[in-house]
């Protein structure tokens, strides 16, 4: 049974609750959630009260998730950068909520922060050098840049919040990772401005205030195409020098490094199996243990891709489950347990595919050149975003 | 009465005197019959008497018989040779004591004598006898000679071995062949000549003929004419056989293939880029050149439709159009990192384009150095037909910084690797004027050659040290750009040189040119080509050299780009090994126009290539 996060707030100071989102199971009525709000009013008043609950504007009459379902109301979003120098809010059902604007060149990487309550924190990666650290209310469908944080001298290719949701990660073309503060605050970091200025006027205006390292790892040899949060106090990165380095957070310094053969494209790691996959330029997708004290063991090689794979993403609840995109229009899912051929091949780009995701619920997303953002199911019914 | 004579067997004229001849049985007296008859009666008798021939003279008795009939008969039986007795019969069948039948009882049943089973004892006796007398030297054996050296005489002791190897050299003519059935004098009428094979025959020179003579037909042997050619035919064989010169041929029993080196095999030597990964497409005409940027993330193309584009490598996104108003023939990107900054070659000017495509950081030194002032120095000598000029309002906007415009169409610009030179090149058979260079941060430019030789194809920069590379259509010429004089003249063997590449290490130079080959000068070895590859059906378009990889690439109007592993190795004594290792295919022909430009990524082992189909591909 789905649980729904739900707020409840009201203009009659009888009955005011506190202003926190509760889990709500999703098949709740009235009654449940009448219910709910006189449990926790019992500490002020003795009786019981029946309530009538407003959505949207909309009463309450259907239990909370056919409500929902009938007014398209989702708690699930779909958050998406790309090209156009924009990133994009989406419904699960495929509807477009919100167009994040601001940077002046391609946004390459998006990451969610927090996605819980009305507010959520998001973050854009940009070719632009920098970073944006964005703030959506998702009710009244308003964003708001908080910081942009600079410091690369690089394209950012790759941002990752860690799993607090306190710091995040970034990797750029300039072959540095650096870690950076993803609360936001009213305060501007100093960064130190080069002394005489360009000629030309820089059109671009800042939005948010500037932010700066917390943190630089440097090491790669190359650009630095993925990295990734292995716990709170780990940091994986993957690399066009052909190595995968986990580097330790506290002390800025390289714990393992593993050497490949080909360039690195993307990577992933789950809890579940501990387990890191990764997709190289050379078709092949690579399962490696990031605890081997000893070189570079690739444990699995799962090969069926015809182009370079440019994604790779565990399934958040499966341990053997991943789903990978590659350059030949095809996104592929695959049981680690039997690793000869993937499970299904999700043909529904009509170019290369360049990023893919999993939801809580288990839906996979993929997003590709041909504009379009793909979810599937496992039970192998799509839908077209 | 018994008058048989006793008296033995002596000769009867002993008793001629006597009355009686001799004495019976009882011992009287035998007296002689009266005997009255003379010759006239013997004579009488022998004709009247009928009786005469059987009337015998008996010497013993003295008398005169008659003999019976059995009697003659007797004496004719005898005088014929037969048996006497009348009753005898000679023809009496055998009694075989020895038949052939098995009887059951033996003809005797004798046992066999002790003396079959042991040794001779008359051997024995005569044996020990012989002994004895050897013992005692009477007779003395035969000694048995010694059949050793000596008997027989080593008639090629003494052999020259000079005689020796002529007889082994010795081939003899060969045989002339056994006639067949042309040779007969009644062949089959298919051995006839017939009149076109006749014609033909007769057409031929003697040497080129199969056989000699005309097949002839006779209907019996009596009419087949003398043979005309007898004489020449044995001169002939003559001649072969004392003065033909025969002589063995020496057949060297080798493998042709262990005559071919080992090469490693491909797989021994990755990496190197095996299929196409990614294909940039957006250009609407064909695209003439390449360049990456040193960092390796973006790629610019210059093509005919008159833009410039800058790609980002790995996702093949188009990411900035500039259009520039004319075929573009070269690009090149400034080899400096810190700057970003791209120089276009163009009818007959040569652009200078700032994309700003990199950190706000490189932009500003790329905008230092292209905004040098020449601080109220007056142009150079030379400086008169190039004129610098800078580049206004919407261009600016585009990208465009620098415009440097040259008396003729450019074909080709080099950066230098320092990043403050740049060298173009205006092909023209007349004028010595061709070859351009110029420094960026000073905005000056100079013709360093005085005198034409030829028309020149192509130019490059030494990476390490100032040397300059200048290709015309049939050699390379290497000038020391400090010392101003020419160091080396490469001789190529091809005709036409279309493209050229220095290695990063600098001591080694590849050319392709439009006759379909590649030479690999080694600059230490010698002013040859070291190696030369026909790998390519059509004309080679484009060669590079990788900057980390020992790999390098031939571009060609067959629509393929070879890549080949080029190692060279420190020590100077070990020629650079070279081997083919993959060909690329990715690009359709146009226009009877394959792929036109070919170059590495700097840092991973990739191959970009500019086709004449308006797409570019990236091979990893």
């Amino acid at each position: 049974m789905s649980q729904i996060q739900a707020r409840f707030f009201t203009e009659d100071k009888r009955y005011v609750v506190d202003d926190v989102p509760f889990s709500i199971p999703a098949a709740s009525e009235v009654q449940d959630l009448s219910n709910v709000i006189n449990k926790l009013l019992e500490a002020k008043n003795g009786n019981k009260v029946d309530f009538d609950f407003l959505v949207r504007g909309q009463f309450l009459r259907t239990s909370l998730s056919t409500h929902m379902a009938t007014e398209g109301i989702s708690t699930v979003w779909i958050l998406t950068g790309s090209y156009d120098k924009t990133a994009r809010i989406w419904s699960t059902e495929g509807k477009p909520a919100m167009t994040v604007a601001g940077h002046t060149d391609v946004v390459k990487d998006v990451a969610w922060v927090k996605r819980e309550g009305l507010t959520s924190l998001l973050l854009t990666a940009s070719l632009d050098q920098t970073v944006l650290l964005w703030e959506w209310n998702s009710e009244r469908n308003k964003v708001k840049a908080r910081h942009c944080c600079r410091g690369h001298a690089g394209s950012v290719d790759t941002i990752s919040v860690d799993p607090t949701g306190t710091k995040f990660c970034s990797g750029s073309w300039d072959k540095m990772l650096k870690i950076w503060s993803a609360v936001p605050t009213d305060e501007q970091d100093e960064i130190e401005e080069p002394a005489d200025r360009p000629r030309k006027k820089q059109k671009t205006q800042q939005l948010g205030l500037t932010r700066t390292p917390l943190m630089t790892l440097s090491g790669h040899s190359e650009a630095v195409s993925s990295v990734l949060w292995c716990d709170s106090e780990e940091v994986c990165s993957a690399s066009w020098d052909h190595t995968i380095r986990i580097w330790d957070v506290d002390t800025g310094g390289m714990k393992t490094t593993l050497t490949g053969s080909k360039v690195f494209n993307c990577i992933s790691y789950s809890p579940l199996c501990r387990r890191l996959a990764s997709g190289s330029t050379d078709r092949h997708i690579r399962l490696w243990d990031p605890r081997t004290k000893d070189g570079s063991l690739v444990l699995l090689s799962l090969t069926s891709h015809t182009g370079w794979v440019t994604a790779v993403k565990w399934a958040p609840s499966h341990a053997h489950q991943l789903v990978s995109g590659s350059l030949d229009n095809l996104v592929k899912l695959w049981d680690t347990r039997s690793c000869k051929a993937p499970l299904y091949d999700l043909a529904a780009h009509e170019d290369k595919v360049f990023c893919v995701d999993w939801t809580e619920s288990g839906l996979m997303l993929s997003g590709g050149a041909d504009n379009k953002l793909y979810t599937y199911r496992y039970s192998a019914q799509q839908a077209e975003a | 009465l018994d008058i048989r004579n006793t008296v033995g067997n002596i000769p009867m004229e002993w008793y001629k005197d006597f009355p009686h001849i001799g004495y019976n049985l009882d011992g009287k007296k035998i007296y002689k019959p009266i005997r009255n008859k003379d010759e006239l009666d013997d004579f009488l008798d022998k004709m009247e008497n009928p009786e005469y021939w059987r009337t015998v003279h008996d010497k013993q008795t003295g008398s005169d018989v008659v003999l019976s009939d059995d009697q003659v008969e007797l004496v004719n039986r005898l005088q014929r040779g037969q048996f006497g007795d009348v009753n005898f019969n000679e023809c009496e069948p055998m009694v075989e004591f020895f038949s052939s039948d098995v009887m059951i009882h033996p003809v005797t049943n004798r046992p066999a004598d002790k003396r079959s089973f042991i040794p001779s004892l008359t051997e024995k006796e005569k044996v020990s006898k012989l002994v004895h007398a050897i013992k005692m030297g009477w007779i003395k054996p035969r000694r048995v000679e010694d059949d050793g050296r000596g008997r027989y005489y080593n008639l090629w002791a003494s052999e020259d071995s000079s005689i020796l190897a002529r007889h082994k050299m010795h081939l003899p003519a060969p045989k002339i062949p056994l006639p067949g059935h042309h040779e007969s004098y009644n062949p089959p009428p298919e051995y006839l000549f017939t009149d076109e094979e006749r014609a033909l025959w007769e057409q031929q020179d003697p040497a080129d003929r199969k056989l000699p003579f005309v097949p002839r037909k006779y209907s019996s042997l009596r009419q087949v004419p003398a043979f005309s050619q007898f004489i020449h035919e044995r001169f002939e064989r003559c001649l072969d056989l004392y003065l033909c010169p025969r002589q063995r041929k020496m057949r060297v029993n080798v493998n042709p293939e262990d005559l071919i080196p080992q090469l490693p095999k491909p797989k021994d030597l990755q990496p190197f880029p095996t299929t196409r990964s990614l294909v940039y497409r957006g250009h609407s005409g064909l695209v003439r050149s390449i360049s990456v940027s040193p960092s390796g993330q973006w790629l610019a193309s210059g093509s005919d439709d008159g833009s410039v584009r800058f790609w980002e490598v790995c996702s093949s996104r188009c990411m900035k159009t500039v259009q520039v108003g004319g075929a573009v023939k070269s690009v090149a990107w400034n080899p400096n990192p810190s700057v970003c900054l791209l120089a276009v070659a163009l009818d007959s000017v040569v652009l200078i384009l700032s994309p700003s495509l990199a950190d706000k950081q490189v932009i500003l030194s790329s905008e230092r150095l292209l905004s040098a002032q020449q601080e109220g120095e007056e142009p150079a000598e030379g400086n008169g037909s190039v004129v610098w000029s800078e580049a206004e309002g919407e261009e600016l906007n585009q990208g465009l910084r620098l415009k440097i415009q040259h008396p003729k169409a450019v074909h080709q610009v080099v950066w230098h690797a320092k990043g403050d030179y740049l060298a173009s090149v205006m092909p023209d058979n007349t004028s010595h004027l061709q070859v351009y260079i110029h420094q960026l941060s000073r905005r000056r430019s100079q013709n360093p050659f005085s005198r034409n030789k030829g028309l020149v194809q192509c130019i490059s920069f030494h990476p390490i040290r100032p040397y300059f590379f200048v290709a015309t259509q049939r050699s390379i010429r290497i000038y020391n750009l400090v010392k101003q004089e020419m160091t080396k003249k490469l001789q190529t063997n091809s005709k036409w040189i279309s493209s050229m590449a220095v290695h990063p290490g600098g001591d080694h130079v590849i050319c392709g040119s439009y006759d379909c080959k590649l030479s690999w000068f080694d600059l230490d070895l010698s002013t040859k080509p070291y190696k030369m590859l026909r790998h390519h059906k059509k004309a080679v378009r484009g060669v590079a050299y990788h900057r980390l990889y020992p790999l390098f690439a031939s571009a060609s109007d067959d629509g393929s780009v070879i890549v080949c592993h080029g190692t060279v190795y420190n020590d100077l004594l070990q020629n650079p090994l070279i081997v083919p290792v993959k060909v690329l295919r990715g690009h359709v022909m146009t226009h009877d126009l394959g792929v036109l430009d070919v170059t590495f990524h700097p840092t991973q082992p990739w191959v970009f290539s500019s086709g004449a189909d308006a797409t570019i591909c990236l091979f990893t």
